[in-house]
Formats: structure tokens, C-alpha cells, sequence
């Protein structure tokens, strides 16, 4: 028979046999799974049996409920879904076996979805933080601090060292340049780089720029000790503890 | 640096309404986008609360030093871009408060990109899945990272980028302007050059239109508006599912090039 198991991170607080009658789900104590946390509505919303199917309906909650991450007003619901109520989730166990978070991303079935709709803060950690626990690849984690910086071994440049601390590092004679170049021919923009979440990225200016002999083709990412070609100068980039 | 402009916005081929939104201050040089979304047009009212917001703010940033900065000041970008970022949440917190004030409104909000020029450095700030492109020298960039489940989910590992294209989810956000009583801004900056092409865009153009397919009709177009009426009939050609809006900047060449010294050192020196 199916039962519903309400959760907290990562115990298991409760669990409703479902039956014949609805089961209810909110802050105030006449719930059938009482919730006792602000962010849950007194009368939050339900769950019941509908032509052999077990369906979830929110009760105009004013934080909402989402299934497998999307909002939902009333929604089907399977073996492995989880209901996300406040902080607290609530698994639809058929069989004897709750499915893992991460397998409810990415298999369960989800509505149509053709109006935008928008998740909200913790739902994102939520699917971030099941994707780190699963061992996938994360590029939004730190890593400890590492001081980007651009040693000059050839070229009439202004320095010869530069500590990457802007969003934007401008190679060229222009004035918001960081590494000025000086020559008559040299461009205002010679090649710039730009942080991004996960690295430093090296562009084009004026001058098409070589990292470690090989000519750039769009925004390329600087590796710790790539050796970068601007028309004559070359600079080292270098991450320093 | 003189910016050629060209925008354009379309309802589309589906819509009942045009829940898009974008306004130009080319003196100021500042371009903002928006795509709204909300049952009934509460869609329009906020990408209309949002780039007004960001035009006010911004405008007003420059005629008074003590206006106030929203959100955190980054130390590694310049004051306009603060300054745009700073606009877009108090956009935000705009939208937000509007919203809580009129129960049918529940729940409305929108994306925005907004793109700064001042002299050579482009500044650039955005929330949603609207973006902004560059393209130089033949080479097309997507400077904004789009704040959708799907591109999350790409981001972190989870999906291929074939996957989320063929995602049914291309539509959900996990961030948008006045949702939620924050929101963190993403900015970028580039210091751009005569010839490039900034093109700020609302999705209802690039689920219809590839990224080659923009590249070469800007590329192919005489002038910038050209390139806009070319883009959106495109999307509509295409099938124009959705609003869709592009603002496109051009680069045309420098306020003081060679000649220009040249002839004013000419001209003191009798």
C-alpha cells in the first residue's frame, strides 16, 4: 500500500499510510502531517486519490508547493516524487523504496510547463547541493584563493607584474588599460581578459592573441601557467598563493 | 564612441500581447531590455516598471553623486556599472513590492539586460534569461550567462546542452526581477572596439533564430535597424512562438581618431 514519509535534510520524520480520505498537510495541528515551521501555511495542501491516481493540490498556501522543483497548484503524482513543503519533503513511497532526490531531477515526468515561471532561492541550492552530494562536476564551488596575476617576459609594457583584480583587465594603450603597452602602432585594445564564475577568459582585441603558440578562436579560459602572446609581448598568467 | 542603434520589438506570431519591453537613452548611452511574465498583462506592467526604473535611476545617478547605491558595490568593476546594477535592484524591489500590493499581480516579474557605454568600456548588468551578445571580427560571443533551470543544470553537469534544448523547462527561471525581495544581479565588462556588434535580445528571438543566423544577418545588413527588422522577421518566419525584441548597437568609429588629432594639432599650430 502507498504512504507518504515527510523528511527533514536527512531524517525521516513521519509516515501516512494513504488510504481512502485525503491526506492533509499544514502548520495547524488538525493536519494529518503537522508541520510546525512559519513558512508553512495553516492549511498548506493535500493529497488524494482521484480515478486510481495519487494527486497533490495546493491549498493557496502563500509560500507554495513544488514538485520536483516546479510550483505546483495540483499535480500527479508517482512513486519517488517528493513534495517540497517549506523545508520540509514529503516522498510518495509506493514500493517500499524512496528514490534519491538527484533520480527524481532528472527522471520524473513534469508538467507542461509553456508559461515562464521562476524558482526560487532555495529550490536552486536544493538542485545545486543534489548534484555536488552525487559527485557531479560543480564549477560554482570555491576553490581557496588564488591570486591570478600576469608576469611580463617580453615587451615594452608599464610593469613588469600585474595582479589581475578587476572584472575586466584591458591589454593596450588605452587609458583604463591595465597592462599599458607603449608603441605607436600599438591599439587602444590590444586583447582584454574577463572573470567569469569559473575562470579567466582570454579575448580578442585589435590583436588575435596566441596562448602557448596557438591562436585564439573566440573567448578562450587561462589555465595556471599558460604562456600568452599580444603581438610581441608575452606575458605568463600564473595563480599565486 | 559613436554607437550606431537599431531596435525592434514584435509581438510574434501566437501572443494576444507584447509583454516585451526595451527603452533607449542614446544620450546617455544606455540600452535596457525586458521580457515580463504574468497571467492576464501583468507581464507588460512589470518589464515596463523594470526598465523605467533602471532609465530613472541611472539618469539620476549621473546628474547626483549621493544617490544611493541598492545591492552591494563590487570593488572590481567601475562606478557605472555598480550604478546599473544598483538600478536593477531597485527594479527589482520595485516590481516586487508593486506586485504585493495587488493580489492579481501575484507573482509577476521579468527578465532585463541592460548595457552601458561609456567611452570604450561597455558595462553590463542582467537577471533572467534575456541576454546580450557580442560579435567581433566575425566571431559571435554570449557575454550573459542565462538564469534558467536548464542552463543550471548545464552548468553543474547534469544536462547536455542538446538536452536542454530539447527541454520542455527552457521556460523556467531561477531568477527574475521582482519574485522574490532580492536578487543577485550578474555583471560583465568589455572594453570594445570600432566595428563590434552588441546585441541585447529577449529569448523570443533565439528559440527562433540560431546564433549563425544572427551573426551573418548582422554581418549582412547595412545598417543597424536594418539588422533588427531582419532579425524579427526572421523569428516570425520562423514560427514567432514568443514576443521577441532585439536592440542592436554598432560601433562605428571613435569620437577622436587619427585624422581628427591630427587636424586639431593642425589647427593650433596655425
Amino acid at each position: 500500500m502507498s504512504r507518504l514519509v515527510l523528511k527533514f535534510e536527512t531524517e525521516m520524520l513521519k509516515e501516512v499510510p494513504l488510504g481512502t480520505r485525503p491526506v492533509t498537510i499544514g502548520r495547524a495541528p488538525d493536519n494529518d502531517i503537522q508541520i510546525d515551521n512559519l513558512a508553512v501555511s495553516n492549511y498548506h495542501a493535500r493529497v488524494y486519490v482521484e480515478a486510481g491516481s495519487l494527486v497533490v493540490e495546493d491549498l493557496n498556501s502563500l509560500n507554495g508547493s513544488f514538485l520536483n522543483d516546479i510550483r505546483v497548484e495540483r499535480a500527479m503524482l508517482k512513486d519517488g516524487d517528493a513534495i517540497l513543503i517549506g523545508k520540509h519533503e514529503i516522498l510518495v513511497d509506493q514500493l517500499n523504496d524512496a528514490a534519491q532526490p538527484l533520480d527524481a531531477l532528472r527522471k520524473a515526468p513534469v508538467p507542461r510547463v509553456n508559461e515562464t515561471m521562476v524558482l526560487d532561492t532555495h529550490e536552486r541550492r536544493m538542485l545545486l547541493d543534489a548534484a555536488v552530494a552525487a559527485g557531479e562536476r560543480s564549477q560554482l564551488s570555491p576553490e581557496r584563493f588564488r591570486m591570478p596575476t600576469l608576469i611580463v617576459s617580453r615587451g615594452n609594457t608599464d610593469q613588469k607584474e600585474y595582479r589581475i583584480a578587476s572584472k575586466l583587465t584591458v591589454i593596450g594603450k588605452s587609458k583604463m588599460a591595465t597592462v599599458r603597452l607603449r608603441g605607436w602602432f600599438t591599439p587602444e585594445v590590444a586583447a582584454q581578459i574577463n572573470k567569469h564564475e569559473d575562470g579567466y577568459y582570454l579575448g580578442r582585441g585589435d590583436r588575435l592573441p596566441k596562448i602557448n603558440g596557438v591562436t585564439i578562436n573566440g573567448l578562450t579560459k587561462l589555465n595556471d601557467g599558460d604562456v600568452i602572446d599580444v603581438g610581441r609581448v608575452r606575458l605568463n598568467f600564473m595563480y599565486r598563493d | 564612441m559613436h554607437i550606431e542603434i537599431g531596435a525592434r520589438t514584435d509581438l510574434g506570431r501566437v501572443r494576444k500581447n507584447n509583454e516585451d519591453c526595451y527603452l533607449i537613452d542614446s544620450s546617455l548611452q544606455l540600452f535596457v531590455l525586458s521580457d515580463g511574465m504574468g497571467g492576464e498583462a501583468h507581464g507588460e506592467v512589470a518589464s515596463n516598471l523594470a526598465v523605467q526604473t533602471v532609465l530613472t535611476h541611472c539618469r539620476q545617478g549621473e546628474n547626483s553623486r549621493v544617490t544611493p547605491i541598492f545591492g552591494e558595490s563590487r570593488p572590481d568593476v567601475s562606478e557605472r556599472t555598480n550604478r546599473l546594477a544598483s538600478a536593477i535592484h531597485l527594479a527589482n524591489r520595485k516590481v516586487f513590492e508593486t506586485a504585493a500590493s495587488n493580489p492579481e499581480q501575484r507573482g509577476m516579474g521579468a527578465t532585463i539586460v541592460a548595457a552601458w557605454i561609456d567611452a570604450e568600456r561597455l558595462s553590463l548588468a542582467h537577471v533572467g534569461d534575456s541576454r546580450a551578445y557580442l560579435l567581433r571580427a566575425g566571431s559571435m560571443d554570449q557575454l550573459t550567462a542565462d538564469h534558467s533551470l536548464v542552463a543550471e543544470k548545464v552548468r553543474v553537469g547534469i544536462l547536455t546542452p542538446q538536452e536542454a534544448d530539447a527541454s520542455e523547462l527552457q521556460s523556467v527561471l531561477t531568477r527574475a526581477v521582482g519574485t522574490n525581495g532580492a536578487v543577485e544581479v550578474d555583471t560583465d565588462e568589455q572594453a570594445l572596439l570600432v566595428g563590434d556588434f552588441i546585441l541585447l535580445c529577449s529569448d523570443g528571438l533565439t528559440r527562433m533564430v540560431t546564433d549563425p543566423e544572427i551573426a551573418s544577418t548582422l554581418l549582412t545588413s547595412a545598417t543597424a535597424q536594418e539588422s533588427a527588422d531582419r532579425l524579427i522577421d526572421l523569428a516570425n518566419e520562423n514560427g514567432g512562438v514568443d514576443n521577441a525584441t532585439v536592440v542592436i548597437l554598432r560601433v562605428i568609429e571613435k569620437s577622436t581618431g587619427i585624422f581628427e588629432r591630427f587636424k586639431i594639432w593642425k589647427r593650433y599650430s596655425g
